[in-house]
């Protein structure tokens, strides 16, 4: 057998191998498709962007009545997850998010769940005296989120602009926080901030409505 | 959100059902705590990149062959 002859069997050996491996694995990557598509939805909706229509059809695809072919249990988890981010950002006031909270409402009341549910029974003194060890978590948390922002814009401006929509459509005070740090770093390093001091101010009055109202 | 690493990992699996190895190789560089820890992971990687050689060194021969 010529070296060639013995490369291009070499070739077709792995090339079936590969091929096996990934048709035994097909149900997994099909899931995973899935999960990677909420998992997109759920960081344009951080972004504040609208995603009425592709949630309606994800969750169109993934009939309650499939979920328990398709996803396993860990699955089942990181989509109850996904949905938590989804849900929270989801404006009750709109008849058409209002119905696709009420969808994700009876999946959770099938079980789609995540994974770690954090009980709080922490008496408040305990609270006060873990502070730093909150904010080390919380800054954590930016840095992930920063991290993975500039993977997809190396402008700190766009970032920012994206920070503040997500602050205005969300309850988490991550991107409160996160905005207002941005916007500070900006002004130390000599940039004009007006416009987004005033974005910030105006998303935070909002919010303090908000909680005057409820 | 999930973590970029899986995210990777997905995608090369996506690559390698259209045996789009250059690209699984990629996207396995990207998902490498995923195929440190992951004995079958590390396997598919490993048999990728090998692929990848396999083609390097036919084309190779092939080259030395026609002149």
């Amino acid at each position: 057998m010529t070296r060639l002859e013995t490369l291009k069997k070499l070739e077709s050996k792995l090339e079936c191998f590969i091929d096996r491996v990934v048709a035994s694995e097909v149900g997994r990557i099909e899931a995973l498709r899935q999960i990677d598509t909420l998992d997109d939805i759920a960081r344009d909706s951080l972004r504040g962007r609208h995603i009425n229509t592709r949630l309606g059809r994800w969750l169109a695809e993934n009939n309650r009545g499939f979920v328990n072919e398709r996803f396993d249990r860990d699955h089942k988890s990181r989509i109850g997850a996904l949905f938590n981010e989804i849900r929270s950002g989801l404006d009750s006031a709109d008849f058409e998010s209002r119905k696709l909270v009420d969808e994700i409402d009876s999946w959770r009341d099938k079980g789609i769940v995540p994974k770690r549910k954090l009980v709080l029974k922490i008496k408040p003194e305990i609270r006060v005296r873990n502070i730093a060890t909150h904010f080390q978590e919380f800054m954590s948390k930016e840095s992930e989120y920063i991290e993975a922002e500039f993977k997809r814009s190396p402008h700190l401006l766009s970032i920012l602009d994206d920070v503040l929509k997500s602050a205005d459509a969300k309850s988490d005070p991550m991107f409160l926080h996160l905005a207002g740090s941005i916007v500070y770093y900006l002004k130390i390093n000599g940039y004009k901030i007006g416009p987004y001091v005033k974005r910030l101010k105006q998303i935070e009055q909002s919010r303090a409505e908000k909680v005057d109202a409820s | 959100m999930l973590p970029e690493p899986e995210k990777a990992y997905l995608k090369a699996l996506v690559a390698l059902q259209n045996k789009n190895y250059a690209a699984a190789s990629g996207y396995f560089k990207i998902a490498e705590n995923l195929v440190a820890d992951n004995a079958e992971i590390r396997i598919l990687a490993e048999a990728t990149d090998t692929i990848l050689a396999v083609h390097d060194e036919i084309a190779e021969t092939e080259n030395v062959t026609r002149n």
